[in-house]
């Protein structure tokens, strides 16, 4: 596979290890209801660092899919600035360096698993043989090479999410983003995901910016957890997650991984 | 029939139908019953069904040359090849307009409400004037049935493209897709249920416009037909095969458009699996 990744260049020519800059980022939206405006982000830093598995958690309403938006370039900040590898988001984006997954798969019912998987590399010009080499590598890393002949109403929430991650991954992008891709699925599914998503990350060590609402969750995959609070949106802390890697889902019944979960319940202000 | 079998058949939507057509034939009888106990000539208002079916295969010339369903099958062919490119043309200009109003905005201001105006004209009003400018019976027929179906298409593509989730078209723009590719690979794709359902309310639209345009003028068609034999120039059989076999066209362009939607579309054809031949799918 074809993981290995380039050495990165940013604009000063020094490597920092820093992957995504967030700097004073401020993101407001006009209230609907009156004059007002909702602040979903305010002063807002945040360095994430290369190949580092991090967690934006919180309560609904505290702006995680606003800050995955923004480091995507799907919303624009209302002040300060968002810098990926030196360069700015829209320049990332056109060079296709963003593989986002969605909380619902939005897959192409008109297409298979395959094609949907292909969809990208179609849109980047890559010649067929790659294009089939490459989707038959995706569907292996997700487990689903079996079921690319089948239509997404032919598959479970649990097959079509990992069809969207294979679909993200596609295009070798440095910087996975996930905005609640489990949060749908039953338990057991998702604690299958998350195994799987780690194993992935082992393997593609891409960086990835992970939104959940669920803490467990962000404790067992995480380097890092970011806990956003609402009204406004803000980071009340940043907990460094040092249980040992690989992970098995059995960590989570150490008392390692519970103080981590309380430390991070701890930190929310305001809920 | 054992008991299964008929249960399978209440279950099924089937016998909603067959209970219909029962219902409308006991319903037709008693009229026609009515209507022969107490008019002079009862097959002017409402003959028996037998009566009909009876002139569909009687071997008796209606005019020097021709019997009824001779007559009526011919014109049959003119009327239903003018819809037929009426609604072909009318289908593919629909088509187009919505792309350009999904394209500029400021196109779908200026035309919408014009297309709303053409929409509420009566057929029976338009149809002369458009007589008077094309001058020709034959393409007024191809007109109308392309105005017809220009409306239908046009606002349900247009509804279709619009009706596409906003996270399927943020991820195209995350993956910087160039606007022809958004439409080929995703709007259009996507509205496809949406054309298909505006093709299936104009194809009978067509069908039935092209025969009232018919009856404006001589020239043949099944709307001429028609008139002919209610005015007693020749037998008014012509008439009731001529209503039944519309109903019947009107039905089948119906039915021709369900199935082009699901040839194009294989992905809805069902719920179940597919067989398991993944492998050798030919395009990734
Ligand atoms: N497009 C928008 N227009 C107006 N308000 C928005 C928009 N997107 C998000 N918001 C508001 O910003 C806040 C944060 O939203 P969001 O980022 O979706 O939170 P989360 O993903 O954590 O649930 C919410 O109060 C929400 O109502
Ligand atoms: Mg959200």
């Amino acid at each position: 596979m074809q993981f290995a990744r380039k050495l990165p260049k940013t604009d000063t020519g020094v490597d920092d290890g820093i992957e995504i800059r967030i700097e004073n980022l401020s993101v407001r939206f006009p209230d609907k209801n009156s004059r007002a405006t909702v602040d979903a982000l305010t002063g807002i830093n945040l360095d994430i660092r290369r190949g580092e598995f991090i967690s934006l958690v919180g309560p609904s309403g505290c702006g995680k899919t606003t800050l995955l938006r923004t480091i995507a370039d799907l919303q624009a900040p209302s002040e300060g600035t968002v810098t990926v590898r030196g360069r700015t988001p829209r320049e990332m984006r056109l060079q296709k360096k963003f593989g986002i997954v969605f909380q619902s798969p939005v897959l192409y019912d008109w297409r298979t698993a395959r094609r949907n998987v292909c969809m990208p590399m179609e849109l980047m010009g890559l010649p067929r043989k790659q294009r089939t080499r490459t989707v038959s590598e995706m569907l292996d890393l997700v487990n689903l090479l079996g079921s690319g002949h089948k239509y997404p109403h032919q598959m479970s929430g649990g097959m079509q999410q990992r069809v969207g991650i294979a679909r993200a991954l596609a295009t070798q992008p440095e910087i996975l983003l996930m905005d609640e891709p489990f949060s749908a699925l039953d338990e057991f599914t998702k604690e299958k995901l998350n195994e799987e998503l780690l194993s992935i990350w082992s393997i593609a060590k891409k960086t990835v910016v992970f939104v959940t609402h669920n803490i467990a969750e962000s404790v067992f995959l995480s380097d890092r957890v970011v806990v956003l609070s609402p009204h406004p949106g803000r980071v009340s802390a940043v907990v460094e997650i040092d249980l040992p890697r690989p992970r098995h889902l059995a960590v989570r019944d150490t008392p390692a991984f519970g103080a981590l979960v309380s430390r991070v319940r701890n930190s929310f202000e305001g809920v | 029939m054992n008991a299964i079998r008929w249960k399978k058949f209440f279950a099924s939507p089937k016998w909603v139908t067959v209970v219909w057509v029962l219902g409308l034939i006991l319903v037709w009888e008693i009229g026609a019953t009515v209507v022969a106990g107490v008019k002079r000539t009862p097959e002017n208002v409402l003959p028996h069904l037998y009566q009909i079916i009876g002139s569909v295969f009687s071997s008796q010339k209606a005019n020097s040359t021709q019997t009824a369903i001779q007559i009526v099958l011919s014109n049959a062919w003119i009327t239903l090849m003018r819809a037929g490119i009426g609604f072909a043309l009318g289908a593919m200009a629909g088509f187009m307009l919505a792309l350009l109003m999904s394209l500029f905005s400021a196109v779908e201001k200026m035309i919408f409400p014009y297309l709303m105006m053409i929409q509420m004209i009566p057929i029976l009003g338009m149809a002369p004037i458009v007589l008077a400018i094309t001058r020709d019976i034959d393409k007024s027929r191809i007109v109308i049935a392309a105005i017809l179906t220009f409306y239908p298409v046009a606002t349900n593509t247009l509804s279709g493209f619009k009706a596409v989730e906003r996270e399927k078209r943020e991820l195209m723009f995350s993956l910087a897709a160039s606007r022809y590719d958004v439409y080929r690979k995703l709007l259009i794709p996507s509205s496809l249920p949406y054309l298909f359902t505006g093709l299936k309310i104009a194809a009978p639209m067509a069908i039935t416009a092209s025969i009232l345009v018919d009856t404006l003028q001589g020239g043949g068609g099944l709307g001429c037909m028609m008139s002919q034999s209610l005015k007693h120039a020749m037998t008014i059989y012509v008439f009731w095969q001529i209503v039944f076999l519309s109903a019947i066209i009107g039905i089948l362009s119906y039915q021709l458009m369900a199935w082009l939607e699901k040839l194009v579309s294989p992905y809805r054809r069902s719920g179940g699996d597919f067989p398991a031949t993944d492998a050798k799918e030919p395009t990734p």
